[in-house]
């Protein structure tokens, strides 16, 4: 656990899916550093961060709104979601210019325009940002709300042998999220505690 | 002020603020939706189906300064209506953009969805619109992103859940499946009756988490 002192309140943290390591390196980075939060990367599985015991945030790039082809994947991927998180962020990310590559010109599709349609109506909050820098701050903010709203993740969220196992029975638990599952580890004794 | 929270719009129209007309944002929704104009929207500028408004924020809006902000709290404290702000997001107002979503999606809980120019707010509004029509006509539930309740069987994860307790596998989760029925009643057997099921080793291991 990387731990920056800073100003910051310490006990924000957020959970990372273990994918953005490939996919957003420079999020994490920035989060631990230049925001100074407590990042824990784990297997979620359901969704790349979790900000607080009922916000989990899904970031995709503006290219995978663009087509059709990913329409059944994103689609599946937030009803899962849906399933175990109370709310929903969804943070569209513009595609990075590869050096070398000249700027491609945004082209607005009518089904992009759908997606957006379809998210908004299912209640699906939406935050626009222009690169991975700029979605590590979106997601202090959002963790910084929900800290203030009394719904911050404040349990240890590494625990070691024993606990480690009971976390992952709770984890074979359907529609209960990470977050869920680490409160659970933390406010209950023994499984037989939650079971009764 | 804010009017008329109680304005119903029928399916596939729109009620446009009046000062909107002759626009080329109306032109290119003409045709495409049943555009109707009205005084006296207040700060609305459209009136969509299905209880949503619109306020429209140009990139001169953005750049002049704070007269847009307070439009949008006015609007949220005033209206139970859902608000969504199309923002218009050019290289000239772009460095103004991350405050108004801070503002509006964060603070304010309303929707904002960027575009860059009025053409694209005329495909953004005529989308949002079809999409109100295309969810009536069918049966409720053709938004691709409202997960709809499956009822599961609950036997398959508990089979896999007990799997997760160390020395027990497959053959082991089934026997204690057979034998307990349910998680909570594994849990409260005692050392005994766990030995009668499993080995003594695999009793003592179950036990103990």
């Amino acid at each position: 656990i990387s731990r920056v002192p800073g100003e910051h309140s310490p006990s924000l943290c957020i959970l990372a899916d273990t994918r953005q390591i490939c996919s957003g390196p420079e999020v994490l980075s920035c989060l631990r550093a230049g925001h100074g939060l407590r990042v824990q990367v784990c297997s979620l599985g359901s969704s790349d961060y979790i900000v607080s015991n009922r916000l989990a945030v899904d970031r995709v790039l503006q290219s995978e709104l663009q087509s059709p082809g990913n329409r059944n994947k994103l689609s599946q991927r937030l009803q899962r979601l849906q399933g175990i998180s109370e709310r929903i962020c969804v943070i569209v990310e513009t595609d990075r210019v590869r050096p070398g590559e000249t700027s491609r010109c945004f082209q607005r599709t009518q089904h992009y325009d759908g997606v957006l349609s379809a998210l908004v109506q299912a209640g699906i909050r939406i935050l626009f940002s222009s690169c991975q820098e700029e979605t590590a701050a979106l997601l202090k903010e959002l963790a910084l709300l929900e800290h203030r709203k009394d719904a911050a993740i404040q349990v240890p969220t590494e625990p070691e042998g024993h606990g480690r196992d009971i976390l992952n029975f709770y984890l074979s638990i359907p529609n209960l999220s990470y977050g869920a599952a680490l409160n659970l580890c933390h406010s209950f004794g023994s499984i037989t505690a939650v079971a009764n | 002020p804010v009017t008329a929270g109680s304005i119903v719009v029928p399916l596939g129209h729109v009620i446009g603020n009046e000062k909107w007309r002759g626009s080329e944002l109306a032109q290119r929704l003409q045709g495409k939706v049943r555009l109707i104009f009205e005084d006296g929207l207040g700060l609305v500028d459209f009136h969509l189906p299905n209880r949503t408004c619109i306020l429209l924020i140009s990139e001169a809006d953005l750049v002049a300064g704070d007269g847009f902000k307070r439009r949008s709290v006015k609007f949220r404290n005033a209206s139970s209506l859902r608000g969504i702000v199309i923002v218009e997001k050019t290289p000239i107002s772009d460095q103004y953009y991350l405050g108004v979503q801070k503002l509006v999606v964060l603070e304010l809980g309303m929707v904002l969805l960027p575009v860059a120019n009025q053409g694209e707010a005329s495909q953004l509004i005529i989308q949002l619109v079809s999409f109100c029509v295309r969810e009536q006509s069918r049966e409720r539930g053709s938004n691709p992103f409202v997960g709809r309740q499956r009822a599961r069987p609950a036997e398959p994860a508990v089979l896999q859940a007990l799997q997760r307790i160390p020395g027990v596998g497959r053959t082991k989760a089934l026997l204690l499946l057979q034998r307990f029925g349910s998680i909570h009643r594994l849990c409260n057997a005692d050392t005994r009756e766990l030995e009668q099921a499993v080995g003594q080793t695999a009793a003592q291991q179950i036990y103990t988490f």
